[in-house]
Parts: structure tokens; C-alpha cells; sequence
């Protein structure tokens, strides 16, 4: 497949600028840049969800074009998109056929499709699913693995994966590197946008970086450097991955911040005991679905029924709801998982997503404060560096990265002294990455106590004090300093035996 | 900058504001009734009543009641629920406002509203029954309560002075009714754009669990949202009660699905989360002229409903090919 001189624009705003691509059959081809570079246009493009402006594609020598997605799959695209395509409250099975079911005298052949579920889903590994589940009761890392079943039942020949493996884990990362490799061997082609560097190398044959709408260049995996290439991503030079870890402080001097005792929910969470002391960041490490996400929401009031005491700077609390985790003298902060349905208001304006949980603080008796308000917007704007047109344009009109800035200033206006983020890195460029790093160390070293949930290890061993690692609702092991390290975080989070795991930390 | 606006949504700068559009098309198609009507009164009758301001005047005095309403049902549809027991409310309103009367009459007959939409409200956010079978399910028991009431007979009792005053009565020629309307209005305005909870209303009408984990008290907002629409259904309720006299039953059946349509007609998305209160006053004004005028031209009543139907439709068709949800 070939793309030459396409170029889109999105009103003033040009996506792709006279934009050469080749992939061939038989090979891996990954897609680098930062948010807003392009790429998610290019797949766009290429799967027929939107037209360009200029340009033409051609499939095996043949010139085509594509008026709508079910064109592209009727060729053989096929494309698995960052944001979930599955109708949550249809089952597994439903879900992977739902474009083509098997047909029974017009009737949709319930055992068949019931079948075709099973196959494919034993194909990618995941005997697990029960294929009449409900996708709702599915747990993330789960549900991308129906998405790359459904995308195969499609028999395709070009793949094109958009951060199909962001919210994976490891383990399932390796299967679904196995397939795709599989289905390479098969002859077929397979496009990935992916923003860990270490998967790229695993899986990729060829790499194309693409920066600002432009193809900057295309080269085999492995001929350049992982400095080279973000280099070629960012066009500047980045001097270190993380902020430096400052050295820990001594028990007498530390404060605590936050105090869990016994924290126990249904059977996703049993007893957890853990401290949160003011300016250190504390990961949260562990498989996917160990009860992390479960951890977090029910610090913040989220979850109905939590038993245990939650202890804010020495005084037990009751959260009943996120506003109560919010209110002056607790002041909590919860980035949740899925900015787009849980952290912001899409159809609504960049400026009223920023102020829409300090209005409280804003307002001046019933009314708010016009000015107050417009001051905090621009404060929050430039703290965070957010990239917008204007602060009145819907926040959906930004990058992921831009949009996730936008959830985190959010809570930065009102001054949280205890703050939780669920997997706030996930699927975002390498450049806003490093910056969130930066902030978070930031905070911690202004006095704020930080939770950190991350599925990627690097970030946790990156940036992390200490680290709880959960497994099975409780939390197994908690490593510090220089403990911390991949396969002290993977031997905790698969729960091998004391025996093998390292010294726990004391 | 067709074909790019049509495929990039909202990415595109438009020369008109999603959310000021539809109010833009119903303000223009106000005018093409009021020619129209003046055309056909100007062929038949060689004069132009639609244009006096004593005609304008009393549509707006008419449109006072449906506005209230309006303006109570546009914050409950701007939740993304909706309000059905706004018929009994209003009749419960009035019967129980004449029945009471002397002073204690319209204090009773708000208190009324403001109870109806406080069950509603903790039906909606406690409970969790969808408001269109909770609110329809409290129109019905409001309905037997008043029928129980009145025995089923026409209620024997009368409007205070001061109702027919603030319904009927005029102040430097305005009518008191128009006023009435307008205050509401204003308090519309003011809570949507300056206060809290207007911006919680918003929130939480175009996502709940975000406004939720943003630390917004989402069942509160949703509870006060139903009473301020109840509160205004007791209102019209009471204010109709003084325009006509007495209290009757039935009396508010017509005002549910024309305070729908109006919300609707300006621009808000029934879905919630988005919308401008200016398009719901443009709205009323667009219906009540409509009804208003096809009267005026002596259209049958069969022909009137056809007629009005196939306006509310098309304009939503109109405003819908600009509303399309990009992503």
C-alpha cells in the first residue's frame, strides 16, 4: 500500500502536509511521533473514516479510494483504534462479529457465532473470555484483546494498530506480539502507532517518524538510535528520560500525608495498609485488574460499601462521594483512567473543563467571579503549558496529550494535597510524558503526596520513591530506592514465592 | 469551506457558534410567520394586526405561561432528563392555589411545584428511575390526588385578586404576566451563565461520571434542577388559575409538549449538556405566534396540528445536519 502527496486540513489547521507512505506486505511498520503529529490522520485516512484533501493512495498498484470505513475493510484494512470500538453491553461474541454475523436462513447464527468467538479468541490467547460476557464487565487490558480478535475475524491484509497495546499488559503485550508476527509471516501487512519505545523495537521492521503533519523520514528498525529517533520526534534534544530522584528523606522527618488501615472492599480489595507521606511520589505496580483502579477510587469516595480507616494528615475521614475527597482539608485529587468519558467534558469548552472543579472557590456568593475565573484559566493554561487555540474551543478539539493536561490543571487549581493518578501517561507522546514526570516531581517537592497507578514499569522505576505492588486486592510488596526495578516489580506483581522475590522492603 | 466544515466538525471555525445557530434559524423563521401572517391579513382584510404592538403584546402575555414552564424544563433537559408531570403539576398548583386562597394562595401553590420537584428529583438521583417513567409516574398520582380533591367535579373556588393581577393585570400597559416572565427569565439567565450550579447543570448533562469525579455533588444539582422546574410549573399553574379565574382540570395538558418543543426549537440538545436560554425565549415566541397565526388564518384544527408537527421536525432537521457529533 502507498500514500503520495496526501495532505488533510481540519479548517485552518493542516493534519498532514504532502505526506509520502509505503508499507509492504510481509512487514511490521511503526509509525513514531508525538501527539498531534499526524499519525492518528494517517490511519484515518488510510481506514476510511475521513477523505483527503489532495493525494492518492493505491492498494497493490491499483489506485483507490475510500468513502467510508466498511470500503477500506471490504479491501482488506482493517484497523483496531485507540478509543474502544466495542458496544459495552453486548456481549464478547456479539462484538466480534457484529459487522458481519454468520447467518443461519437470515437469521444470525447464535452457535456459530458463539464458535467464531471462541476460535479467535483462543487465537490471541485469551481462553479466558468467556465470549458471553458482557464487554462492560470486561476489564480493560481484556476488551483491547476482544478489539484485536474482532479485527481478525476480518481476515485482513493490511492491520493498522493505533495504541493497541496502551492499555496491556506485559504478558499480553508478548501475545499479541506473537500473533502480529504470526500474521507478518502469513504475508500480511501491519501498521502500529505505539509510544513505548521497547515494544517499537520488539515488534518493528521498519520505522517512519512523522512530526508536525510531515513524514520526517523512513528507516529499518534498529539502523538508529532510541535517542535518535525521539530526537527526530520532538525536533529538540531531551536530556534526561526522567527527573532525577532526590535522595530519601530520613523516617523523622518524613509527614504523613495520607494513612490507610485496613482497606477492604467486596472481594477487590482486602486490607490494604499503606501510607502516603507529604513530597514523595508512590507507584502502584502489579499486573493489570489487581485492584489498583479499585484502590484509588475508593481513596476518593468513589466506591460504596469500603471498610477500613482512611487517615487525612492524622484525622480519620469518611468519603462519601469525590466531593467530599475534595473539600478544604482533605484536598484529594483523583486523575482518572479514561479522560475522555471520566476526566473531561468533551463537548464543553477547554476554559470551563479547567474551572469545573474549583467553581466553588471561584465564586464570589451565588454568582462566580468573571475575572477570577478568566485569570484561573490562563493560570492553569500556562502552568501546564496546554497548546490551545483558543481557551473557548471545545476541549475535544486537542491532542490526547493537550487533553490530558487539561484534567491535570484541573486539579492543580485547587490545590490538592493528596493526589491519585490512574495510568495518567497512557497514550500520550513521549513529549507531554517527560513534562508530567517533571510536574509530578514538582509537586511532591512543593509537599504534595502522590499515588501513582501506572502499567508501565519504566514510568514506576522512572519516577516512583517507593512502590506498592498489588496482586489480587492486596498488596504484596513494597519496594524502594533502588529495589525498584523491573523484575523485582514483575517477580512482586506475578506473586512468586518470598523465597524468590527480593528482599522486601523492611 | 463547506466540504472541509462538513467533514471536520468542529474543528472548523464557524461564522456562527454551534450552540447560536438554531437560535439564529428560529429568530429568522419568527419573522417569515409574522410576514406571512401579515401577507395573507394584508390580502384578505387590507390590514396588518400581526405588526400592533397591542397584538404582539397579548401573544406574549399568552406566551408568559408556556415560557415559564419552558424555562423550568430547559434546566431539567439540560441534565439530559425530562420532566412529564409537568401537566398535574400545573393544574395541582393552581386547584390547591384557589382552593387555599386569600394571601396564603400563591405561597401554596409554589409549594406545590417545589414538592412535586423535589420527589422528582430524589426519584431521579436517588433512586435512579429514569425521570421519563418517574415524572410521568408522579403526573399520574398527582392527577388521582386531584381528582380525589375535587371529587371529580369542577372545583367551586376562585383566583385571589392578586392572581388575576399578576396574570391578567397591566403595569404602564405592559402586562404584569410578560413581567412575571421576564423576571424568571432573567433568574434563567443568570443561574445558567454565573452561577455553580448552572455550570454543574451543563456538566453533568454531557457527562455524569465526569462532573461526578470532578468533585461536583451531581445528586444535589440534579435534585435542585427538578425542584426549579416544579417551582416554575406551580408557578404557571398559579398565574393560570388568575388568567382565566379559576382552576380546572386538565388545565395544563397543553403546555407539556409545547414547553418540550420550545426548549428543543432553541437549541437544546434533548440529550442535555448544551444549549442557550436565549433560544428557549425564541422558541416559545416561535410557538405561540405559529398557533397564533394559523388561527388567524382560519386553518382547521386537523390542518393546524399537521402544520405545526411538520415545523418542529423540520427545524430540528435543520439544526441536526450542523449537530452532527464528530468523534
Amino acid at each position: 500500500m502507498t500514500l503520495a502527496g496526501i495532505t488533510k486540513r481540519y479548517g485552518g489547521v493542516t493534519a498532514l502536509d504532502d505526506v509520502d507512505f509505503a508499507c509492504s506486505l510481509g512487514s511490521v511498520h511503526a509509525v513514531l511521533g508525538e501527539n498531534g503529529a499526524g499519525k492518528s490522520t494517517l490511519i484515518k485516512i488510510m481506514s476510511g473514516v475521513v477523505q483527503p484533501d489532495a493525494g492518492v493512495m493505491t492498494l497493490d498498484g491499483r489506485p483507490v479510494s475510500f468513502a467510508r470505513p466498511s470500503d477500506a475493510n471490504d479491501a482488506g484494512i482493517v484497523c483496531i483504534f485507540q478509543e474502544l470500538s466495542l458496544m459495552p453491553d453486548l456481549t464478547v461474541a456479539d462484538n466480534i462479529s457484529i459487522a458481519d454475523p454468520p447467518r443461519r436462513f437470515g437469521l444470525i447464527d447464535r452457535r456459530a457465532q458463539h464458535r467464531r468467538a471462541e476460535q479467535l479468541l483462543a487465537r490471541i490467547g485469551c481462553e479466558d473470555v468467556n465470549p458471553l460476557l458482557r464487554v462492560r464487565d470486561l476489564p480493560l487490558s481484556r476488551r483491547q484483546m476482544v478489539e484485536i480478535a474482532k479485527a481478525l475475524a476480518k481476515d485482513p491484509t493490511v492491520l493498522i494498530l493505533d495504541e493497541a497495546t496502551s492499555a496491556l499488559t506485559s504478558a499480553d503485550v508478548d501475545r499479541v506480539f506473537d500473533i502480529l508476527r504470526g500474521l507478518r509471516d502469513d504475508g500480511i501487512a501491519i501498521i502500529t502507532i505505539s509510544h513505548r519505545m521497547h515494544e517499537i523495537e520488539a515488534i518493528a521492521d521498519e520505522c517512519s517518524v512523522f512530526r508536525n503533519g510531515r513524514h520526517i523520514d523512513t528507516f529499518a528498525q534498529g539502523s538508529k538510535s532510541e535517542a535518535e529517533i525521539v530526537q527526530m520526534m520532538i525536533g529538540r534534544e531531551i536530556s534526561a528520560h526522567f527527573p532525577p530522584r532526590p535522595p530519601p528523606k530520613p523516617p523523622e522527618a518524613l509527614e504523613t500525608a495520607l494513612d490507610v488501615a485496613g482497606l477492604s472492599w467486596e472481594d477487590r480489595l482486602s486490607a490494604i495498609d499503606l501510607s502516603l507521606h507529604k513530597g514523595e511520589i508512590v507507584g502502584l505496580g502489579g499486573l493489570d485488574g489487581q485492584g489498583q483502579k479499585e484502590l484509588l477510587l475508593g481513596l476518593f469516595g468513589v466506591l460504596k460499601g469500603v471498610t477500613g480507616e482512611i487517615k487525612v494528615a492524622g484525622k480519620p475521614v469518611r468519603l462519601a462521594a469525590p466531593a467530599d475527597a475534595k473539600k478544604a482539608g482533605i484536598d484529594m485529587a483523583l486523575i482518572p483512567e479514561d479522560r475522555k468519558t471520566e476526566g473531561l467534558l468533551l463537548p464543553m469548552s477547554i476554559a470551563d473543563n479547567l474551572v469545573i472543579s474549583s467553581l466553588g472557590a471561584l465564586a464570589n456568593g451565588i454568582l462566580v467571579d468573571r475575572k477570577a475565573l478568566q485569570q484561573a484559566v490562563a493560570d492553569g493554561i500556562d502552568r501546564m503549558q496546554i497548546k490551545v487555540g483558543a481557551p473557548d474551543d471545545p476541549v475535544s478539539t486537542l491532542s490526547g496529550g493537550n487533553q490530558q493536561k487539561v484534567v491535570i490543571a484541573k486539579w492543580l487549581m485547587t490545590d490538592p494535597a493528596v493526589i491519585l493518578l490512574n495510568d495518567p501517561t497512557r497514550g500520550i507522546d513521549v513529549g507531554t510524558k517527560q513534562e508530567i514526570y517533571r510536574l509530578l516531581r514538582d509537586l511532591a517537592e512543593a509537599g504534595a503526596a502522590i499515588l501513582f497507578y501506572s502499567t508501565d514499569y519504566e514510568e514506576l522505576i522512572g519516577c516512583c520513591d517507593r512502590v506498592a505492588v498489588m496482586y489480587d486486592g492486596r498488596i504484596v510488596n513494597e519496594l524502594r530506592g533502588d529495589d525498584i526495578t523491573e523484575h523485582n516489580i514483575i517477580s512482586s506483581a506475578l506473586n512468586i514465592s518470598e523465597g524468590t522475590a527480593p528482599e522486601a522492603a523492611s | 469551506m463547506t466540504s472541509i466544515s462538513d467533514q471536520a466538525g468542529n474543528k472548523t471555525k464557524p461564522w456562527l457558534s454551534p450552540d447560536d445557530k438554531p437560535i439564529v434559524i428560529a429568530g429568522g423563521f419568527v419573522l417569515v410567520i409574522l410576514a406571512v401572517g401579515t401577507a395573507y391579513t394584508l390580502i384578505t382584510q387590507g390590514t396588518a394586526p400581526l405588526l400592533s404592538p397591542t397584538y404582539l403584546l397579548q401573544q406574549l402575555q399568552i406566551g408568559a405561561f408556556l415560557g415559564i414552564v419552558a424555562a423550568g424544563m430547559m434546566l431539567v433537559i439540560l441534565l439530559g432528563h425530562i420532566d412529564l408531570s409537568v401537566p398535574w403539576t400545573i393544574a395541582a398548583a393552581a386547584m390547591m392555589a384557589t382552593a387555599v386562597g386569600g394571601p396564603m394562595a400563591i405561597p401554596v401553590g409554589l409549594a406545590i411545584g417545589l414538592a412535586v420537584g423535589f420527589v422528582n428529583g430524589v426519584g431521579v438521583a436517588y433512586l435512579r428511575i429514569p425521570s421519563m417513567i418517574f415524572t410521568l409516574g408522579v403526573n399520574a398520582v398527582m392527577r388521582g390526588l386531584m381528582v380525589a380533591h375535587t371529587g371529580g367535579f369542577a372545583p367551586q373556588t376562585a383566583a385571589t385578586d392578586l392572581m388575576e393581577f399578576l396574570a391578567g393585570g397591566r403595569i404602564l400597559g405592559i402586562p404584569v404576566a410578560i413581567l412575571v416572565w421576564a423576571s424568571v427569565s432573567i433568574g434563567a439567565i443568570v443561574l445558567l451563565t454565573r452561577t455553580t450550579i448552572g455550570k454543574a447543570i451543563y456538566a453533568i448533562g454531557n457527562r455524569e461520571a465526569a462532573a461526578y469525579l470532578a468533585g461536583i455533588r451531581t445528586r444535589w444539582v440534579i435534585i435542585a434542577a427538578f425542584c426549579l422546574c416544579g417551582l416554575c410549573a406551580g408557578l404557571a399553574g398559579t398565574l393560570l388559575a388568575g388568567y382565566s379565574t379559576k382552576a380546572y382540570q386538565g388545565m395544563g395538558d397543553a403546555y407539556l409538549l409545547p414547553a418540550i418543543a420550545a426548549v428543543v426549537i432553541g437549541g437544546t440538545n434533548i440529550l442535555g449538556g448544551r444549549g442557550r436560554y436565549v433560544g428557549t425565549l425564541v422558541g416559545v415566541i416561535l410557538i405561540v405566534l405559529l398557533n397564533s397565526v394559523l388561527s388567524i388564518m382560519q386553518m382547521p384544527e386537523a390542518g393546524r396540528q399537521v402544520i405545526y408537527g411538520t415545523v418542529i421536525i423540520a427545524m430540528l432537521l435543520v439544526y441536526g445536519r450542523g449537530h452532527r457529533v464528530v468523534n
